[in-house]
């Protein structure tokens, strides 16, 4: 099983890196191959809302850069893993801007899902989705915004389930334990 | 708060002029514009380009009483570009002279019918008006934006009655000082057609504009399927 690390931190966070760290060795642990993704050092043009992935060239982005990569990367994998500073309740610009870039994975045409309208899949399956915010202070508004976002994608991808935790220094035994719940549950989808 | 002498437009979207986000604040600037407000837009994505740019549009940032982000939904919440000057103006809210004194107020629109999607991305706004050290002045949404399809707001018929009276009403109260209003905050979030309707014209214009560029036949095309 594979896990994809989208990580967004900005500037050499040494609390990021201590957690990707621990993201990587703790999925390893767990039997899952892992690809780390470091955004910030990755050069990726922002999505400029042109549609082209859906009319001119369908399920690609019309831009030739790593977003393509990152994009099939985040499709193909068993469990996608949003690493972020939580950033006003939401993700850093660097995730947002490989965020932005999976719009192609969808399809153009609608479907209701509850009692709203949605982009109907183009494919048959997309990993899990689990967010991992980090935050210099507990912050009630900041963690209720971060997880109803990482909720709210995991709608808009269809994502079999997703899982938010939004932690400040010291809590990474809550990750752990979260990390070992979605990989048990990988494994059983 | 007092009323603002100096309001900026950021406008988010990627497409500058001709996006609805444009046309939406365009008109909320002009109504104040008319309440004798000094009003000035500056366009997001092409404002960070360059180190020259971005100091330019952190001296209008910092030259307004009242700042006011146009923007579209992206991924459910605020697209790259926007959350990049969040940042950097979020950052300079703790260097000196900060940000005290000024008011953020947000207008998003979204592809989907229901402007409720937008939510999360209006508590962002929020969020970041508080980190900023800024007074929260309202946020407006709009669903079912590919209808007005970044056409004037004056010329976009009936389908942007609702909008029209919302920015009214939020152009009367931000240039008081005051909040946008409950009232604005629904009429804004009223569909501007049924969502059976705009899913229903919404999937043959994507058919049709994929026809015209030859890819009619590739729309549910699966580049990345390993079956390829």
């Amino acid at each position: 099983m594979k896990t994809v690390i989208l990580n967004g931190a900005r500037n050499e966070d040494r609390w990021n890196a201590v957690i990707s760290r621990l993201l990587v060795e703790e999925i390893s642990s767990l039997g899952h191959s892992t690809d780390l993704l470091t955004l910030e050092g990755i050069r990726i043009a922002p999505c400029t809302g042109c549609f082209g992935c859906w009319v001119k060239t369908p399920g690609m982005c019309v831009k030739d850069d790593a977003g393509r990569d990152i994009a099939k990367s985040a499709l193909l994998c068993d469990l996608l893993v949003f690493l972020t500073p939580v950033t006003f309740g939401g993700y850093s610009s660097e995730l947002k801007k490989a965020v932005d870039r999976l719009i192609p994975l969808l399809s153009p045409f609608f479907v209701k899902i509850g009692r709203e309208i949605h982009h109907k899949p183009r494919y048959p399956r997309y990993p899990p989705i689990l967010g991992v915010g980090l935050m210099p202070v507990p912050d009630q508004e900041k963690e209720r915004i971060f997880r109803t976002l990482v909720e709210r994608n995991a709608v808009n991808y269809h994502s079999p389930f997703h899982e938010a935790v939004a932690i400040v220094a010291g809590q990474e035994e809550t990750l752990r334990a979260t990390l070992r719940a979605v990989v048990a549950r990988c494994r059983g989808s | 708060m007092g009323g603002p002498k100096k309001v900026l437009l950021l406008v988010g979207s990627p497409k500058g002029s001709g996006s609805t986000s444009e046309a939406l604040g365009s008109y909320l600037l002009e109504r104040m514009g008319e309440r004798g407000i000094v009003t000035e837009v500056a366009r997001v994505p092409s404002s960070l380009r360059t180190e020259e740019e971005r100091k330019g549009l952190l001296h209008a940032v910092g030259s307004a009483d009242l700042l006011i982000l146009a923007t579209p939904l992206y991924a459910d919440s605020l697209p790259s570009g926007v959350t990049r000057l969040l940042e950097i103006v979020a950052a300079e809210g703790g260097r000196s002279p900060g940000h005290g004194g000024k008011s953020f107020a947000a207008l998003i629109n979204c592809g989907f019918p229901e402007a409720r999607q937008c939510d999360t991305a209006i508590a962002i706004c929020r969020c970041f008006a508080r980190e900023a050290g800024m007074e929260w002045a309202g946020g407006l949404a709009l669903g079912g934006g590919e209808s007005i399809g970044g056409r004037p707001l004056k010329e976009a018929g009936g389908v942007a009655r609702n909008a029209r009276k919302a920015l009214d009403l939020a152009a009367e109260a931000l240039s008081e000082g005051r909040q946008v209003p409950g009232e604005a905050v629904s009429l804004m979030a009223r569909p501007t057609v049924p969502a059976w309707m705009y899913t229903v014209i919404g999937d043959i214009g994507w058919r049709l504009k994929a026809r015209r560029r030859g890819t009619g036949t590739r729309m549910r095309d699966r580049p990345y399927w390993p079956d390829k």
